[in-house]
């Protein structure tokens, strides 16, 4: 019973997100992590929702959940990532970052994140090569967005 | 500056270099109704006491990084004018309101008088108002545009490849705009419309050099430009449409354009810097509307003026029509 009330939750939480209703959003994220606590996905789209609410360090804790349930949830690491950044933390964002993009090598935002660490910890050759390959993939994300916009 | 997002380092200086500048602050939004090339809410324009850079929601890395380069250095040109006394705006006014409309009307006479399938004379009176709306969104923003483009190519290099794609991305935007209309409104104003864009584009990609701006080569949807100049690819893209008479007009204006714009892109910034950039866009608008022949259409006036005269446009344009049409106005 739980699976399908959990995806559920997911998709309205995650519109909320979309919305920008953050709060709203977490509450569905509490209420799903309850029902299945051993569901990464929660976890990790909690820790999204957190880092849109500026709650940085409580993110990464969601993300550490997620990770504990699964090690390669490629979304988690990138959230990860970007929560580490957010907060200074380049060192450990970098090695998040770099594990959330071998998992998934189209995840703009962690390439876009490992650029940013690389940037940070001196290393700007290797930076430019992760900015260039986020930006592919974000333009790739564009042309699509723009071709369901004229489908639409 | 307030945002929760990732920035690259060189973004973050720069937000922050503009806020010392003008002693403001601005604010970073994601909304995902924002149009492709973001929005400036600044306090030089409105009545606010922040300043709001607002960028689609689907652009997270770079492309949000240009909006935001792009936006800021617009905010810089209109707060250095603001803060050097003389900020002004394109605006209008009822007199000028008229001599735009009648303007048009006369034109649409010419061309209606050649035209077998004739216009409605509820769309053609219709027709009027938009075509002055159209002219004055587009020149408040366009002269501007190669100002703030040529900046950001000399001052921030890790955003060239961004740069390039957004170019494309406006350009192709900028061009298909208004086509639907292309047998509606006067042949005049859709040349001259076309015209501005064509030379603009023309005089980025004479400024912007090409080595430096080639495109990504590792997307797919662009390896069709691969090797090819964007010189070369933007003249092409003209060329080949049906009303070759834009890039004629075009041709001219990027002399203008070229004329105006002789300026040290890569100075570095000051508020007098930014300010003459300013200067240097008001030129190139009033250039541009001379040679238009539309130099009575509008008027340079505080921003205040505009936000009152955004307000009173539906009275402005009633009177317009009831100065050219009299009586028939009120029958028709």
């Amino acid at each position: 019973m739980p699976v399908s009330e959990v995806s559920r939750l997911l998709k309205r939480a995650e519109q909320y997100v979309k919305q920008t209703k953050y709060k709203e959003a977490l509450v569905l994220y509490d209420h799903a992590i309850r029902l299945e606590p051993r569901n990464p996905e929660c976890w990790s789209q909690r820790a999204g929702a957190k880092i849109e609410m500026e709650r940085f360090t409580e993110a990464v804790a969601d993300c550490d959940q997620a990770l504990a349930l699964n090690p390669n949830h490629a979304d988690a690491w990138s959230r990860k990532a970007l929560a580490l950044s957010q907060v200074g933390q380049y060192a450990p964002a970098l090695a998040a970052a770099t594990r959330a993009t071998t998992l998934n090598a189209n995840d703009a935002v962690g390439w876009y994140v490992k650029g940013i660490c690389l940037e940070e910890t001196g290393k700007s050759d290797e930076a430019e090569i992760a900015y260039a390959k986020s930006l592919e993939l974000e333009i790739l994300l564009d042309i699509k967005a723009e071709k369901d916009k004229v489908r639409r | 500056m307030k945002t929760n997002m990732p920035l690259t380092k060189p973004i973050r200086r720069f937000i922050a270099e503009t806020e010392r500048m003008l002693d403001t602050e601005v604010t970073l939004l994601r909304k995902p109704e924002a149009p492709p090339g973001g929005t400036l809410i600044d306090i030089y324009s409105y009545n606010l006491d922040k300043n709001i850079i607002i960028f689609p929601a689907n652009y997270i890395g770079l492309l949000k990084d240009f909006v935001i380069a792009k936006q800021c250095t617009h905010l810089l040109v209109k707060g250095a004018a603001a803060k050097t006394g003389g900020y002004r705006v394109l605006s209008y006014n009822a007199d000028s309101v008229y001599t735009g409309m009648r303007q048009v009307y006369l034109d649409a006479l010419k061309d209606e008088a050649k035209k077998e399938k004739k216009l409605p004379v509820n769309k053609l009176i219709d027709m009027l108002f938009i075509m002055f709306r159209q002219f004055h969104e587009d020149i408040n923003d366009l002269p501007w545009n190669p100002v703030v483009n040529a900046r950001i190519y000399h001052r921030m290099e890790q955003l060239r490849k961004t740069q390039l794609y957004i170019l494309l991305k406006d350009g192709k935007q900028d061009m298909d705009e208004m086509m639907d209309m292309m047998e509606i409104i006067p042949r005049r104003y859709f040349v001259l419309d076309k015209s501005m864009f064509y030379a603009r584009d023309l005089y980025l990609a004479k400024t912007l050099p090409a080595d430096r701006l080639m495109p990504v080569v590792n997307i797919p949807q662009m390896k069709k430009f691969d090797h090819l100049e964007v010189k070369e690819m933007l003249t092409t893209r003209w060329t080949h449409t049906a009303w070759y008479q834009s890039k004629v007009f075009g041709d001219n204006m990027l002399t203008i354009m070229e004329k105006h714009l002789a300026v040290d892109w890569g100075a570095e910034p000051s508020l007098e810097y930014y300010a003459s950039l300013y200067k240097v866009g008001v030129n190139l608008t009033n250039a541009l509307l001379a040679y238009m022949t539309m130099k009575d259409w509008f008027i340079w006036e505080k921003p205040q003026h505009l936000l009152a005269a955004e307000q009173a446009a539906p009275s402005y344009e009633k009177a317009a029509l009831k100065k050219i049409f009299g009586d028939l106005i009120e029958e028709s």
